[in-house]
């Protein structure tokens, strides 16, 4: 067991707690109790006395909290009674005590899976409190609406079959009210409201027997007093003989209505077939007349259709230009937010890239060519200046094949920066590309014979092309 | 003989699935072991004194 003082476990044999050295003994007698009520409680719910099954584990779970078979029974006697919501409490409860290897998961689990019973159940529940605000109104009429729909939703819901009962014995109707009880005695077969309203009941019925008695009684005694003379011999039983009367009657009838005229139509049916060929052999013939008409249409309206359709064809649906324009109103956007930033932190790279992507041929207003030049004018110088200094950072570095890629982009944003253009040749060249190489040492020699570079970029012009 | 007015005021209302939280949180959870863990505490403090 474990001990209720350090919670440490110690053996059932030992009477004090090895650790804490607590006297175990009357705690075990408190666990003995609490399982004797466990017992009492569930020989209880096996014979359907849910009432006494409830009091017996509530004792239970008074002496022992943590005896969870007491708590999960007691949600299982709970929610057979219809007390959906104190059966999930005793669950929920139940839980957290023992979160592992607890039936009480599956309890829940099965109750949460199903929503719709769920969603019935507490349907069920706010009827029969709206049911018992109108009882206590006096709303008696209203209540029993509610009370009815409540047993459909929820069958098992003793109090309201008992509060039913109560209202439906108010209001006379007794009968109706022992068959709601019985349903109840069939759930919970000793639940002390639920006979006290039987007993009452049966007390009522005995009472009115009792009248009923006395009065037949009266009857007999004054009818044994009655003389001798007022003898009378039975008349004879005339019913019999008026209901075969009726069974005739009625026989000849059914003959009449329903079998005479069907005997009739089948033999006017044969008598037609005879006469009906030569009206069937007309009716096929201005059958066949109106396929023929009707094929005819059909022709012209497929014809009708195939115009219809090439007309169609011929139509040119105007082109969403829409979808050109949203590049570069993407392009406006972010140029906007760049604007925004510090000369140093803007990315004219990325402005660059957006702008170049945008299909000038596309764009058939004036103004958004215009827009699109005019950020062109403003990005490309700087992305270029953006982009060199990058290739010559990865050129230095050695990473030449990243310096190709953005001293490509500097010398398509500016070509006329010979920078870009002799250090694209030298990546080449250090990458011993010596055809790449030469193409643009010779551009900056073509191009520009008056730069600095024109000299240098000669003398590995003829390297490249001697090797 | 039942006084049905009577009666019907010793009907309560059912609680509802959305109360459920306040039933489980307001719960009584003390047990005869508590009680007599409490009993014995305040013993070993009064013998101490």
């Amino acid at each position: 067991m474990i001990c209720p003082n350090c919670e440490s476990n110690v053996s059932e044999k030992r009477k004090r707690c090895e650790r804490c050295g607590t006297d175990l003994q009357i705690y075990k007698k408190i666990y003995r109790s609490s399982n004797l009520y466990y017992n009492n409680g569930l020989a209880r719910a096996k014979v359907r006395d849910l009432s006494g099954a409830v009091i017996a584990l509530r004792k239970s779970l008074e002496l022992n909290k943590f005896n969870t078979n007491a708590r999960n029974l007691l949600g299982l006697v709970y929610y057979e009674m219809g007390e959906t919501v104190a059966a999930l409490s005793e669950w929920v409860i139940s839980r957290h005590f023992q979160p592992v290897d607890n039936e009480a998961n599956e309890y829940i689990n099965r109750v949460q899976s199903n929503l719709t019973k769920l969603d019935s159940l507490n349907q069920a529940i706010k009827r029969y409190n709206t049911a018992l605000n109108y009882a206590k109104q006096k709303s008696d009429d209203l209540a029993i609406i509610q009370l009815k729909k409540v047993v459909t939703l929820n069958p098992n819901f003793i109090r309201a079959y008992q509060l039913l009962a109560l209202l439906l014995m108010k209001s006379g109707e007794k009968e109706r009210a022992r068959r709601y009880l019985q349903r109840a005695v069939r759930i919970d077969v000793n639940n002390t409201t639920t006979l006290r309203y039987l007993k009452e009941l049966e007390e009522a019925n005995a009472a009115g027997k009792d009248v009923e008695a006395s009065n037949e009684t009266d009857t007999g005694s004054r009818a044994s007093i009655m003389p001798l003379s007022s003898y009378r011999e039975d008349k004879p039983n005339i019913m019999a003989f008026v209901n075969l009367v009726i069974g005739v009657l009625i026989g000849i009838a059914v003959t009449a209505v329903l079998i005479i005229p069907t005997i009739k139509k089948n033999q006017t049916v044969d008598d037609k077939q005879d006469i009906d060929i030569s009206y069937s052999i007309a009716q096929l013939e201005e059958k066949e007349r109106q396929v023929k008409s009707l094929l005819g249409e059909i022709e012209e309206l497929e014809q009708t259709n195939e115009q219809l359709r090439a007309k169609l064809d011929s139509i040119v649906i105007p082109e969403d230009k829409t979808i050109y324009y949203t590049p570069l109103f993407n392009a406006a956007n972010a140029y906007m937010t760049e604007m925004t930033k510090t000369e140093r932190n803007r990315d004219y790279g990325m402005l660059a890239d957006m702008l170049s992507s945008i299909d000038e041929s596309k764009l058939d207003k004036e103004a958004a060519v215009k827009l699109l030049a005019q950020m062109k004018e403003a990005t490309y110088p700087k992305a270029a200046r953006q982009y060199y200094k990058s290739g010559y950072s990865y050129y230095s570095d050695g990473k030449y094949n990243e310096a190709l890629v953005d001293l490509k982009k500097a010398m398509d944003y500016d070509p006329g920066d010979v920078d870009a253009v002799y250090f694209l040749a030298r990546s080449y060249h250090r990458m011993d590309d010596k055809d790449n190489a030469a193409v643009y040492y010779s551009i900056v020699v073509t191009d520009f014979p008056d730069s600095s570079r024109a000299s240098d970029a000669a003398r590995y012009l003829s390297q490249v092309q001697q090797q | 003989m039942i006084n049905f007015d009577e009666e019907i005021e010793k009907f309560q209302p059912s609680l509802e699935i959305e109360q459920a939280e306040d039933v489980i949180t307001n719960n009584d959870l003390i047990d005869a072991t508590d009680i007599i863990k409490d009993l014995l505490k305040e013993k070993r403090i009064n013998s101490n004194n």
